[in-house]
């Protein structure tokens, strides 16, 4: 309903209106873009980026179930842009997330194996373990079947369990 | 049910989605099959590590910063959330 409500005050060109948009997918996409990006700043701007698109492109808005999806589309974009211009200029991620509490080294383990991934496997851990999307959505964003979202999901789960190895064990 | 089936469903395994009551099938066949109860578990694992990871916290200075951009950029952007604590209050002039 609040999604709804957000998308119509846009396209009536209500100030108030990012500001909601904001409050409600801002911190998702912020983790979406962190958990591509690998590091804080750059997810912080792509972050800003992908609002900033909401609005320029929002003539194309739809208020009937598809933003989210159209909202991670752009957010992925955007990321995949950023990942090629970091391998054009080989800069390695940040191999941290801040927070006292996500210093553990599981975790650390977990986000850097995540990280070693080819994107075409991490992209849907992403969306179905990590976002708890249907695969369908995750399909959709993809713009792939969901056979084959659920056969790169499965392979992609084999990969970072091997790349995990000895500290699964090791978890509680 | 034979042994090629069971390692086909172990993906579903891995990802919660058998009913319970082929779960359980195959957890008893897997008793009888290291192999298959290693992957069974291990799988599992995985992804209960993933979906356990809280991921990156969205930290108020994240927060701040997003906004800093958008309104840099020329967003026009009115957020709901309280400002943080240290702009809230001032300390009282003295003298």
């Amino acid at each position: 309903m609040a999604e709804k409500r957000w998308l119509t005050a846009l396209s009536e060109g209500d100030p108030n209106a990012l500001g909601g948009i904001y409050e409600l997918y801002g911190e998702r996409i912020f983790r979406y873009t962190f958990r591509m990006l690998g590091n804080r700043t750059d997810a912080e701007d792509a972050t800003a980026e992908t609002f900033l698109r909401v609005v320029r492109r929002s003539a194309e808005l739809r208020a009937d179930g598809a933003f989210r999806t159209w909202l991670f589309r752009i957010a992925r974009n955007l990321c995949i842009d950023k990942l090629r211009q970091h391998k054009l200029m080989e800069l390695p991620p940040d191999a941290q997330y801040s927070g006292a509490e996500e210093r553990t080294t599981l975790r650390v383990t977990v986000h850097q194996a995540l990280n070693d991934l080819p994107l075409e496997y991490r992209e849907p851990l992403i969306y179905c373990d990590l976002e708890e999307m249907s695969a369908k959505e995750a399909a959709d964003i993809l713009k792939i079947s969901v056979p084959a979202l659920k056969s790169r999901l499965y392979r992609g789960r084999r990969a970072l369990r091997d790349k995990l190895g000895s500290a699964m064990e090791r978890t509680p | 049910m034979n042994n090629d089936l069971l390692k086909k469903l172990v993906d579903l395994y891995a990802g919660r989605e058998l009913p319970s009551e082929l779960e359980q099938h195959m957890e008893a066949a897997a008793v009888e099959d290291p192999m298959l109860q290693a992957e069974m578990a291990t799988l599992r694992s995985t992804v209960d590590t993933l979906q356990r990871d809280p991921g990156p916290e969205f930290t108020e200075e994240s927060y701040q910063r997003i906004l800093m951009k958008l309104y840099a950029r020329g967003a026009a952007i009115q957020p709901k959330a309280p400002a943080p604590v240290h702009l809230q209050y001032h300390l009282p002039i003295q003298g």
